[in-house]
């Protein structure tokens, strides 16, 4: 061996050793939620992780699902609901109610106080609410609170809702919502947002955790506060850290390797569907109240009012054909591997009054699809080839599967020999406004809901025209919503949301297809995810454990 | 993508003439306000495109409120004015050194740029190491087996390492060492313990490995470089082919030089025409094409932060795109316009010292 080689190669084992000492200079094994310089209470402390976001700590600046989700640990409301369902039942307050038609009573627990140690009394609920209205932020739910006329405080435990509009049987529900945790009014301004930075700093919490350290949409640490007087109780963990991905594959591989314990939102069906195989985690399913849907517009569909060929009839008919066609099953199983479930009717089931007058109506009565009572719909209505469907979906709004979801659309519509399908996507921006200026026949919608109310799936759509502006209008069907909305007697209300959706199904202005679930993976040791995938939709991190 | 770079040899400098060196102060002065135009040029395009893409209200709300909320609220936000008063308007903002307020999370955009441009910088710079680290002494390698198998398998390599689109090169590594073989962690700049460390720190410059050699915690240093190891081979092995293949052609260059030749006829061993002939004529050209490296690396960049969650300028930039949040786009956009630009103004200047032919 020369000099020279010898020197060469010394040279790159130098480098080889450099490269292998970055390599080796690992330290704990990293990855992991509670290494040895976590705290004493590590054991007990959770790792969530989410691909959601956080848009602000402070209520009046956000109305997405990564912001709530973090609200619900360290924020409280007036009414909550205890996991396991969607109820309102006090949380700050002791007692609520109706006290006229028009007014709704909250009293307040007493000897409230704030993290900071600041006095939590009927001046903070007032402000709270004014303020939402007050700052209306374009990335806010001010407008939730259309109702609320004026609100008084009598004394320090008394708040009195006035409302615009009386008996609204919502209301309870409303104070559950993202417009409504309650904010230390020493420390919000009563006009603008405060930054999440500022809060923390402020310790302006009052919830089952107070924020110990903020990162925002990287990591977010939350411990226990021992004062905290709601509804939930004490927390079943010490403390709780939400890691924020933007990969799921990334979230997937950190559940699956244990480096955190819960993977919440959002996982693909696929990626949910490995996970159900995988026996080192198990995956929870909960109650959704995520719809996906077919809009017909009234006047641009085939035969529709504005159609060179207009005819109800026709119209009517090419409605009931493809609610006859769809096989919603198929969709949920071969699309979304069972993370979306069929649904039958404008409500989702497990909301008060959710029936299923879709599937007693369509197809074989039994859920399946049938050709024979499709093709008999077409021609008694005097249709006789095939009726061409201009049909839109949004690929990028919907998740990645609204392609498959509709491929398959259009596959069962057009394999009936009676449609043939023209599919086609737009990207979200455009086919948002798009949509609601007549551009789209037919068309793919989905919706999440505000609060916990079948209301939430009728007035939005169904009322003065709806936000779809898709031409419906039937004055029996906003009568029967306007009357539920009023009615105090719970059976009476329920019969008449029945209603509602029995005349919905006849009309099919919208075709409902699937119900989300909500998913969430965890660690086989991993206790108390089931009971928080309720009806209410909040994840309260306070319920697990390991 | 990188340009496949076999540049020529070092060449003697030519003789430096007296007007040389006004000629470099011009030249200075002219790469100088040269910068200006370049970041204007992009900010004023960044900003027309990201209002042509749609509002981010819009991208929030649509499908939730009704189309006339939807409306009233860009109509409040003043997102449906005249686009070249909005324009004017962000000139003067900017010119002041108001950067604003990012829309969809409302974050102050310099804090925003100090915070994730930290993250960025710190990846750019393990690349750089891992660039270096391989680069030259593959190279050098390559150039003593010039012609041979071994020197055949390192070019076919350098050839792999810069035509690999770094995500799919970071996907590759991530599936091997994190999924398959589990030495390395899938994702993140550090674990969660160490994550919360960094963030109670006093005074943190931001980039981790610093920070946890400044606080003296050598377990969180640890952890931090194991994190940061596939990342940066991900990002850096785009560079060091670069770097291989230039060392590699340099090396050859100098080998064969009229002076190595004499000293190798005097009897200079072979290890001192390498080492002290031309290992150091070869590296040269590295610090000028390291500078031109900037503008890939950072392009890189934000698809490395978005495959390992690497939290940095690049994943931010890829989140507010599709926010369509203009201001926090158009920060980012412009810091990373500056840094290119004065990057590359430093090069150019760099470059100029060295071989003064430049100049003219």
């Amino acid at each position: 061996m020369t000099k020279s080689t010898k020197a060469l190669r010394s040279a790159i084992a130098l480098a080889g050793v450099s490269a292998f000492a970055l390599t080796a200079c690992t330290g704990p094994s990293g990855g992991g939620g509670g290494g040895s310089t976590a705290s004493e209470n590590a054991s007990s402390v959770i790792a969530y992780g989410t691909t959601d976001k956080v848009t602000a700590l402070d209520p009046a600046g956000s109305y997405d699902n990564g912001s709530f989700m973090v609200m619900n640990q360290i924020y409280s409301f007036l009414l909550n609901s205890k996991p396991g369902g969607a109820d309102p039942v006090p949380d700050l307050a002791e007692s609520s109610s109706f006290t006229k038609p028009s007014e709704f009573t909250v009293k307040l627990k007493s000897d409230l106080k704030w993290a900071n140690g600041h006095v939590l009394d009927s001046k903070d609920v007032k402000f709270s609410f004014d303020r939402q209205t007050a700052i209306n932020d374009p990335n806010g739910p001010a407008s939730l609170l259309s109702n609320i006329d004026s609100i008084a405080t009598p004394d320090a435990s008394t708040v009195v809702f006035t409302l615009k509009n009386a008996n609204d049987q919502t209301f309870p529900q409303i104070l559950t919502s993202p417009a409504a945790p309650i904010v230390d009014d020493e420390v919000f301004p009563a006009d603008k947002l405060l930054s999440d930075e500022e809060i923390v700093k402020a310790n302006a919490f009052h919830g089952q955790y107070i924020i110990d350290s903020y990162n925002k949409n990287t990591l977010v640490s939350l411990k226990a506060w021992p004062d905290y007087k709601g509804v939930l109780g004490k927390p079943a963990n010490a403390g709780a850290t939400i890691k924020y991905y933007t990969d799921q594959t990334n979230m997937k591989l950190e559940v699956k390797g244990g480096q955190i314990d819960v993977a919440g939102r959002i996982l693909s069906a696929t990626d949910i569907d490995d996970l159900k195989k995988d026996s080192n985690v198990t995956v929870h399913l909960g109650p959704g109240g995520e719809m996906r849907y077919i809009v017909f517009n009234y006047d641009t569909m085939p035969y529709g009012a504005k159609a060179p060929e207009a005819d109800p009839k026709k119209a009517l008919a090419v409605r009931q054909a493809v609610a006859d066609l769809i096989d919603r099953q198929a969709i949920s199983d071969q699309v979304y591997k069972g993370t979306y479930l069929p649904m039958w009717s404008n409500v989702p089931s497990g909301f008060v009054g959710a029936n299923e007058s879709f599937k007693q109506a369509y197809g074989d009565g039994s859920g399946k699809p049938s050709l024979d009572k499709a093709k008999k719909v077409m021609s008694d209505a005097g249709i006789s080839g095939p009726v061409t469907i201009k049909l839109q979906y949004n690929p990028d709004h919907y998740g990645k599967s609204s392609g498959d979801e509709y491929a398959m659309v259009k596959d069962q519509l057009e394999k009936s020999g009676l449609f043939t399908v023209d599919l086609q996507s737009t990207e979200w921006v455009t086919y948002n406004s798009a949509s609601k200026k007549d551009s789209y026949p037919v068309f793919q919608l989905g919706w999440f809901p505000d609060f916990s109310d079948a209301d939430n799936y009728l007035t939005p759509f169904f009322v003065g025209g709806g936000f779809m502006n898709n031409h419906y209008s039937n004055p029996e069907v906003e009568s029967l919503i306007a009357k539920q909305l009023v009615t105090a007697d719970k059976a009476e209300r329920e019969k008449t949301i029945q209603e509602v959706q029995n005349l919905l199904a006849k009309d099919i202005s919208t075709l409902p297809l699937l119900q989300g679930a909500q998913v969430a993976v965890s660690g086989t040791k991993v206790k108390g995810v089931d009971s928080t995938l309720d009806a209410s939709f909040k994840f309260r991190l306070g319920t697990v454990s390991k | 993508m990188a340009t496949l770079i076999d540049a020529p040899p070092p060449t003697v400098a030519a003789p430096i003439s007296k007007s040389a060196g006004g000629g470099l102060g011009r030249y200075i002065l002219i790469r100088f306000l040269l910068i200006f135009p370049t970041i204007f040029i992009l900010v004023t395009l960044v900003f027309f495109l990201m209002r042509i893409t749609g509002d981010p209200i819009t991208a929030a709300q649509g499908g939730r409120l009704p189309q006339e909320q939807i409306d009233a609220l860009v109509h409040q936000a003043g997102y449906d004015r005249n686009l070249f008063i909005q324009y004017i308007e962000y000139l003067g903002h900017i010119a002041t050194g108001n950067f604003g307020r990012t829309i969809s999370d409302g974050r102050p955009v310099v804090e925003m740029l100090v915070k994730f441009g930290a993250a960025t910088l710190e990846l750019s710079i393990n690349a750089v190491i891992v660039a270096l680290l391989v680069g030259i002494p593959l190279g050098m390698f390559a150039a003593h087996k010039r012609d041979k198998v071994p020197d055949a398998v390192l070019r076919m390599f350098a050839i792999l390492c810069y035509a690999t689109p770094v995500f799919f090169a970071g996907l590759l590594l991530k599936l091997t060492f994190s999924v398959g073989l589990g030495w390395f962690p899938v994702a993140g700049r550090a674990s969660t313990t160490t994550e919360l460390a960094m963030g109670r720190l006093a005074a943190p410059t931001g980039v981790y490995w610093l920070d946890a050699l400044r606080s003296g915690n050598l377990a969180a240093f640890g952890d931090i470089v194991h994190h940061a190891v596939l990342p940066a081979v991900a990002l850096g092995l785009l560079t060091a082919g670069v770097f291989l293949r230039l060392v590699r052609t340099n090396v050859i260059g100098t080998l064969g030089r009229d002076y190595v030749e004499a000293g190798r006829s005097r009897g200079v061993s072979e290890y001192r025409l390498v080492t002290k002939h031309a290992y150091k004529p070869a590296l040269i050209p590295i610090i000028t094409v390291m500078g031109l490296q900037i503008a890939l690396l950072l392009g890189g960049a934000v698809l490395t932060e978005t495959t390992f969650e690497w939290k940095g300028l690049g994943y931010q930039l890829a989140q507010y795109l599709t926010a369509r949040d203009f201001v926090a786009v158009q920060g980012i956009v412009m810091l990373l316009a500056v840094i290119v630009a004065i990057t590359n103004f430093v090069v150019d200047i760099a470059a100029a010292l060295i071989d003064p032919r430049v100049r003219y």
